[in-house]
């Protein structure tokens, strides 16, 4: 269990975030949750799994959206069905793109936070904070219709964050986000992790996890395969080397770099492409990035990972 | 040479233009088909047409109910009956036709295949036409083939061959001209609970605004104002019957082919691949 | 053990009332709501020039009918029989529904209030947007049509109060009822039309207490005009009316509102509400 500052305590015990205890959820015949039992301590943890592994479903129910079919789940000590009360403290990033599309993004977050039972004023002040956090100043006034698909994840992050809950529970953040956008939330997730907040993030992109924390619940087909720490999971993974497709101009040029790195394990040509396989892909990108930004080995047009995701490693995991 | 490419190949064989409206239609019916709540909608619109086979089978078996012999009237008047199913397939059926796809965001996916915008509008006409003229013109017409087979000769028809002909322009007018008033609402909103309203809306409104004019003159010249005593009044013309209202039959008439021209004008302008918010 | 600051439902119901009633009065469909409210209002208008110009009056069934009969005549036909059932039936079954369809619920319930503060916040929303709506018409349509036949306004006055009081009841009576089919139906526009249009006119000719599972029923006692013999269909309803007594009606249309928005209140709270992704 990892320490954290803010960490409840109760019996002399630390109370987690969200504990599970024997939680299953289905809708008639489908099983979307399966006998789970876990629990999310304080700090930044991150939920992985495919689509349709049962992330939505899990978040639902520690929203209080939906109620265990069987078994119980808490969160920060409390029951959460039927528990409003516990919403002063909890804040929720939901994974669908709906908003009031006529309402500015100011007049939309200052109007969910008066929810939270801030008088108008107090919300209108907390509202424009929490826009600028998520560094939305400049489009607050702008109807939301009008927002490009980032702007719409960070108006929804600034609702979520507004009243400054103790914990974050944000499904699938960096959905539609460009790179750029996805570095400034990956850090920004950090920073209020390390401002105290317990953030719970889903996602199905391992290395973007991999960036905020170092605490993972993995889930699959609606149990739970691993829980703890990333390294463990990654030392699993690195036996199992990674293939990377790289499409350049001067191929050749770039093999040549290539295998100049000792954890490339092996190359093959395609057209205009080189598939490269490694054992620690986390590095090999860091020094295709370099690569890419130097230009020593020409331009690269296209880098893709028919294996970096989840269902891969899952597989994997599921072999062994 | 021998052995074929086997990477990817644009297709270059021909392509059938026109017929994109089939498969949205097919497409359609099938999807509702599929449905248990409309499926039993669709059987209580055919209860009418059971309790008048009937009322046929009587007539003709009976002597003591010559009296329920069916007339030419009886066939107008079963078309009457069936306004009420007509209404609530149209509501049922219509509502999100183009409405679902403005809420999905599918417009611009429809458009931005071979499809033109008319093969789209024309493909949704016909799904809701197939079941209004399920529930109206498959039922009367199998009401006089029913007629025939229970009396066993070829008199009704020969005295009435204008029924045929009538039964099947009075009821694909209507169908029409409902279909495509609704197809005309939908395409106003992504709401189909909000297109719904406004066609009950449009069509009691018009009937209740006639009514009070009717209750103050105690005239039925105005009844054009009611898009559905229109149709009753073409129904009627059509069925070589006396009107049931003042209002001359060609009035009645324009009022039906101004609401489909409007109809048409509102699609013309509404289906379109992309929808600028400012 | 529960959070110890647990949100009441009165102020929670008031912040939705704020946030829904703005979205409610400018969003298109209460403009074009508006808009169909404007029809009695120009129909009032051409009956009154008619009136004005050619004739002196309207005859109903041989005798001289004043202002004050059509005004009647037109709250019943136009207000009573359809625009209160129709706003009943568009906002009360989408007060939860819209929500649903638009993926915005979720915002609401994981908000620290109740949900059935949801619910009973967007009621009066609902309460307040469509009393604004058709207010100002029946008032319009008032001044318009009284005064034919030397009709005065300032007589009829009183029965206008009645009448604005008993539309705004049959908007809570019928909402309440609309809200409960909403929140319990999968497609309550067809359930609510056929309740408002197929079920209350056609029960009324059943004598006994079945025409006591309708709002109409009692709503029609707060009318104070006679009901108008439009059709066979008023003729005979005139026949089989039976009428309750105002206290009884009003007691009768507060106990349905009332149980309706409860019954529904429940249902929203103990529902979980899956959105299609």
């Amino acid at each position: 269990m990892i320490d954290h500052p803010h960490d409840r305590v109760a019996d002399g015990q630390a109370v987690p975030a969200i504990a599970a205890d024997h939680l299953s959820k289905w809708y008639g015949q489908v099983i979307g949750l399966n006998d789970v039992s876990v629990s999310v301590p304080s700090g930044v943890t991150g939920l992985l799994g495919p689509n349709g592994a049962g992330k939505s479903t899990f978040m639902k129910l520690m929203t209080g959206q939906l109620k265990p079919s069987k078994g119980a789940i808490t969160v920060l000590g409390e029951p959460i069905w039927e528990n409003p009360g516990l919403f002063f403290r909890i804040g929720f990033c939901p994974e669908q793109d709906a908003f009031y599309e006529r309402m500015t993004g100011l007049e939309w977050v200052s109007a969910l936070v008066r929810l939270n039972g801030f008088a108008e004023d107090d919300a209108r002040a907390t509202a424009s904070r929490a826009i600028e956090a998520v560094d939305l100043t400049e489009a607050a006034n702008k109807k939301i219709g009008a927002y490009s698909k980032g702007m719409r994840q960070r108006v929804k992050m600034a609702q979520a964050l507004a009243h400054d809950p103790e914990l974050l529970i944000l499904d699938e953040p960096l959905a539609g986000m460009d790179p750029i956008m996805r570095r400034r939330t990956i850090r920004m997730i950090r920073d209020w992790g390390r401002a105290g907040k317990t953030i719970i993030v889903s996602s199905h992109i391992l290395h973007e996890i991999e960036s905020m924390t170092s605490n993972i619940l993995l889930i699959n087909q609606g149990r739970i395969l691993a829980e703890g720490n990333v390294h463990q999971i990654r030392d699993l993974i690195d036996d199992h080397p990674h293939t990377i497709y790289v499409r350049a101009d001067e191929t050749r040029a770039l093999a040549r770099e290539f295998l100049g790195y000792d954890d490339v394990l092996s190359l093959r040509f395609e057209d205009n492409a080189v598939v490269v396989q490694t054992g620690r892909p986390d590095a090999f990108y860091a020094r295709l990035t370099d690569l890419a930004a130097s230009g020593a080995a020409g331009a690269i047009h296209e880098v893709t990972s028919p294996d970096d995701n989840l269902q891969a490693v899952f597989q994997y995991l599921v072999r062994t | 040479m021998p052995i074929h490419d086997q990477g990817y190949r644009r297709y270059s064989g021909g392509k059938t233009r026109g017929r994109g409206w089939t498969v949205i239609a097919r497409n359609g019916i099938r999807s509702f088909l599929g449905k248990k709540a409309f499926l039993g909608l669709m059987l209580l619109s055919w209860f009418p047409f059971f309790v008048r086979a009937v009322q046929i089978y009587a007539a003709a078996n009976l002597p003591q109910a010559a009296f329920l012999a069916p007339k030419a009237e009886t066939f107008r008047q079963f078309l009457d009956q069936q306004e009420i199913f007509v209404f609530f397939v149209t509501v049922y059926i219509g509502a999100g036709l183009i409405a679902n796809d403005r809420r999905a965001n599918a417009l611009q996916i429809y458009l931005s295949k071979p499809l033109t915008r008319a093969e789209y509008v024309f493909g949704k006409l016909a799904i809701l036409m197939t079941f209004l003229l399920l529930v109206t013109w498959v039922p009367a017409i199998l009401l006089l083939l029913t007629q025939i087979a229970f009396a066993g000769s070829l008199t009704f028809i020969k005295n009435n061959a204008f029924l045929l002909p009538a039964i099947t322009v009075f009821a694909f007018v209507q169908a029409a001209v409902v279909a495509a008033t609704m197809l005309a609402l939908s395409s106003l909103s992504n709401s189909s609970r909000y297109v719904g309203i406004l066609y009950a809306a449009v069509l009691f409104f018009t009937q209740a605004i006639y009514g009070v004019v009717y209750a103050v003159t105690r005239s039925t010249a105005m009844s054009w104002i009611s898009l559905s005593a229109d149709l009753t009044q073409v129904g009627d013309v059509i069925f070589r019957l006396p009107p049931k209202y003042d209002t001359p039959s060609v009035v009645s008439f324009m009022v039906i082919v101004a609401v489909t021209a409007g109809s048409a004008l509102i699609l013309d302008r509404r289906i379109r691949g992309v929808e600028v918010i400012r | 053990m529960r959070s110890q600051r647990t949100p009441a439902l009165v102020p929670s119901a008031m912040r939705i009332f704020d946030l829904s009633l703005g979205q409610m009065l400018w969003s298109r469909r209460s403009v074009f709501l508006g808009v169909l409210l404007g029809g009695p209002v120009l129909l009032a208008l051409g009956l009154r020039v008619i009136s004005a110009l050619y004739l002196s009056g309207f005859r109903i069934n041989g005798a001289m009918a004043g202002g004050a009969t059509i005004f009647g005549m037109m709250i019943w036909l136009l207000y009573l029989r359809f625009i209160v059932p129709v706003l009943g039936v568009f906002y009360g079954t989408a007060l939860i529904a819209d929500e649903v369809e638009d993926k915005t619920i979720t915002y609401l319930f994981t908000r620290p209030i109740p949900r059935r503060a949801v619910l009973v916040g967007k009621y009066f929303a609902y309460l307040v947007c469509t009393s604004l709506l058709i207010l100002p018409s029946v008032v319009l349509v008032y001044f318009l049509i009284v005064p034919i036949g030397d009709g005065s306004i300032g007589a009829a006055f009183p029965s206008l109060v009645k009448d604005l009081g008993m539309l705004v009841v049959g908007l809570a009576a019928y909402g309440a009822v609309f809200a409960l089919v909403g929140t319990r139906l999968k497609r309550p526009l067809v359930a609510g039309l056929v309740f408002a249009f197929g079920w209350e006119p056609g029960v009324m000719f059943f004598p006994g207490y079945l025409r006591r599972a309708t709002v109409a029923y009692y709503l029609q006692a707060l009318v104070t005009h006679e009901m108008p013999q439009d059709s066979a269909v008023s003729v005979l309803l005139q026949v089989f009316r039976e009428v309750p007594d105002v206290l009884t009606s009003l007691a009768s249309l507060g106990l349905i509102t009332v149980a309706a928005l409860w019954v529904a209140g429940r249902s929203v709270e103990q529902r979980e509400y899956v959105l299609d992704q």
